[in-house]
């Protein structure tokens, strides 16, 4: 029987001795390599420990191999048996080594781990501090010029609002929820009558009627905002005037309402003018009507007048029947009038015109009228402008109108007065007023004064047809009328009892221009 | 999981050992057998290192490189090979001078009949096929590993 030969197996340990260390060394460079490369990774640093009890390993184990088969195949077996044991303890001791430093590699992993990650939160947290110190370094050097550049932009945004709300024509007002006003333009308390000085003033108290503030803190209440409400309110001077207000409220954080914000347009003018439109569509249609009646009338009244003429000549005047004739003759003359009137105001009557000088006319009929109006205690003022342009007019019909003003003035001051009667010039116009410091005329019936047959005088002692007269005379010579009442100073702007008529008459100038145009 | 690891892989096999002494003295005294006990033991608690290296590096997420494989087939490799190396000293505790035909020269044999222990002697005498190959495999994960950080210096 054959044994099995060692040999091969001795040459393979040989051998595989040698690449072994050669290898584990080459592994060795290689981490030592890496370890070299990146200092700080653990893992490498791992790898380059293992390979070092690795490579000490393979040299003992290697080593010994060799070295046994070479003292033990050349008859030196002894040396061998005392190497022996040294060689197999360092190769135990190496692969316990080598096996340690793996073990530890789970621990020394863990605090790699945790080091790391502390180091690249460090990292991070380091590269946020960078970015916020290049921000706030950025944002230092720039900071002065953000301040400068967004506190001009700022002034500029205030002086721009500033200039609207102190130059706005409008009522600007910002108030509390209780109606205070805390902040209002000059033109608001100029509108308003109030001075900057008066501290607490509610906005609430001015409105005249208290449907308005109803529904005018409704609308807030609900919407959130008024728009487009006619208001009219009464200011600190008494001042009676029309608002066209636009508000919305003002919330805090929470959407509670604390005050509001609004702009009112002052549209008493508008009003005004509005309402003189209305009246003066109504007086040319009253004219119209006046003047049919007129016509109808008087064809009737002459035939009356005619009839009863003859019919007085075959009668005794003190008669019976005489003296009934005269009634109807005079009662018949008395209709005449009022259909002469008529006629005038719905400028029928035939009319002679020449340019005319105001000053002469009105001088002309106080002449006539100022003694009367010095019997009643009336003292009269002239102001009579220097100089006044001549007025294409009818001479007869201007003195009625002159007259018809001063006999209502005469009226309207029972217990004595001044009337002062003044005349002036713009670039086309003459303008005449004629005031009186009477009762004045209620707001209420100011729209009525020029209507035909309108008279607040007892039954019989007018016809209500002065002013009626009066307006058609001046509309017949293109100018226009306006009553007044209270009269309002236009310089000081305070109010004084009584009435004024304000008068404009185109001059002839201007008269002949619009000729012209018509032809 | 690890505990129950190490307790199966190193701690096991100690405690067996060590159960079989008879006596516990003050100052022990080492006889001829515990070098080769130690070193048995060494073994093992290499392959305990290895086991655990080989499953740390394949759970870990991060460890994705071409040279963890490498890594990897090298602890395979050394396992086998400690396994090897601890049948070869097994079995060589277990023969006897007879066993042997020109014992110390060139023309060294196992005496026959061959017998299980004989052949795993005679296997485990070669175990330079595994750890030859296991080293290759550790270089070329290295050189794998060293050119990736070399790569990455260089960006």
């Amino acid at each position: 029987m054959i044994g099995l030969p060692l040999l091969p197996v001795i040459t393979i340990e040989f051998f595989g001795s040698g690449f072994a260390i050669v290898l584990s060394f080459m592994a060795l460079r290689y981490a030592w390599s890496l370890v070299r490369l990146q200092p700080d990774n653990f893992i490498w640093g791992f790898l380059f420990s293992f390979c070092i009890a690795l490579a000490a390993f393979s040299l003992s184990r290697g080593v010994g191999h060799m070295l046994r088969i070479i003292l033990v195949y050349s008859d030196h077996g002894a040396i061998w048996k005392k190497l022996s044991p040294f060689s197999g303890g360092f190769n135990t001791m190496l692969i316990i080594s080598a096996s340690a430093v793996t073990i530890y590699y789970h621990k020394g992993l863990q605090a790699y781990k945790a080091i790391r990650s502390k180091a690249e939160m460090l990292t991070a947290v380091n590269s946020q501090l960078a970015t916020s110190a290049e921000q706030l370094r950025q944002l230092n050097t720039h900071l002065e010029e953000m301040v400068d550049e967004r506190t001009r932009n700022l002034s500029e945004s205030e002086k721009k609002f500033r200039n609207f709300f102190e130059k706005s024509k409008d009522i600007i007002y910002f108030c509390d929820i209780n109606g205070t006003i805390t902040n209002i333009n000059p033109s608001g308390r100029r509108l308003l009558g109030f001075n900057a000085s008066e501290n607490s003033v509610n906005f609430h108290d001015l409105f005249n009627n208290p449907k308005d503030l109803h529904h005018y803190l409704r609308q807030l209440l609900e919407n959130g905002s008024v728009s487009d409400l006619e208001m009219e309110c009464t200011g600190k001077d008494g001042t009676t005037r029309h608002i066209l207000l636009s508000a919305n409220a003002i919330y805090d954080p929470n959407d509670a309402i604390i005050g509001c914000e609004g702009i009112g347009k002052d549209m008493t003018r508008m009003k005004t003018i509005t309402e003189q439109l209305i009246s003066h569509e109504k007086m040319a249609s009253v004219g119209q009507i006046a003047a049919g009646v007129a016509h109808e009338i008087n064809t009737p009244l002459g035939i009356i007048l005619g009839y009863t003429q003859l019919m007085m000549d075959d009668f005794k005047p003190d008669s019976e029947i005489g003296v009934n004739l005269q009634v109807v003759e005079r009662q018949a003359k008395a209709c005449r009038r009022i259909v002469a009137d008529l006629l005038k105001f719905s400028r029928q009557a035939e009319s002679v015109k020449a340019p005319i000088d105001l000053n002469k006319i009105i001088e002309e009929v106080l002449s006539v009228t100022e003694h009367t109006l010095h019997i009643h205690h009336i003292r009269v003022v002239r102001r009579f402008a220097a100089e006044l342009p001549l007025v294409y007019g009818d001479g007869e019909k201007l003195h009625q109108v002159f007259i018809n003003l001063f006999n209502n003035a005469q009226h309207a001051m029972e217990e004595g007065g001044e009337l002062i009667v003044s005349t002036g010039k713009t670039a086309e116009n003459v303008l005449v007023s004629v005031q009186d410091s009477g009762s004045g005329i209620p707001d209420a019936i100011q729209n009525k004064v020029f209507d035909p047959f309108f008279t607040t005088k007892e039954v019989g002692k007018g016809t209500g047809l002065g002013l009626s007269v009066t307006y058609g005379i001046v509309q017949e010579h293109n100018g226009a009328i306006e009553v007044e009442s209270p009269v309002v100073d236009p310089i000081t702007h305070t109010h004084f009892s009584g009435t004024a008529f304000h008068m404009r008459f185109p001059t002839t100038d201007k008269k002949n221009v619009n000729d012209e145009e018509h032809q | 999981m690890k505990q129950t690891l190490f307790i199966q892989s190193i701690g096991l096999p100690v405690l067996l050992v060590l159960g079989q002494t008879e006596s516990a003295w003050a100052l022990q005294s080492h006889g001829a057998p515990e070098g080769i006990y130690v070193h048995q033991m060494a073994h093992l608690l290499f392959m305990g290192a290895l086991a655990y290296l080989y499953w740390h590096t394949r759970r870990s997420p991060v460890l994705v490189s071409k040279g963890w494989k490498y890594l990897q087939l090298f602890c395979i490799l050394l396992f086998c090979w400690n396994v090897l190396a601890f049948i070869g000293h097994t079995a060589f505790e277990h023969l006897v001078a007879t066993d042997f035909i020109q014992r110390e020269s060139w023309g060294e044999q196992l005496a026959p009949p061959l017998s299980v222990t004989k052949v795993l002697y005679f296997i485990s005498k070669m175990d330079h096929f595994l750890y030859v190959p296991a080293l290759i495999a550790l270089v070329i994960g290295l050189r794998t590993f060293y050119l990736e950080a070399r790569m990455e210096a260089a960006r």
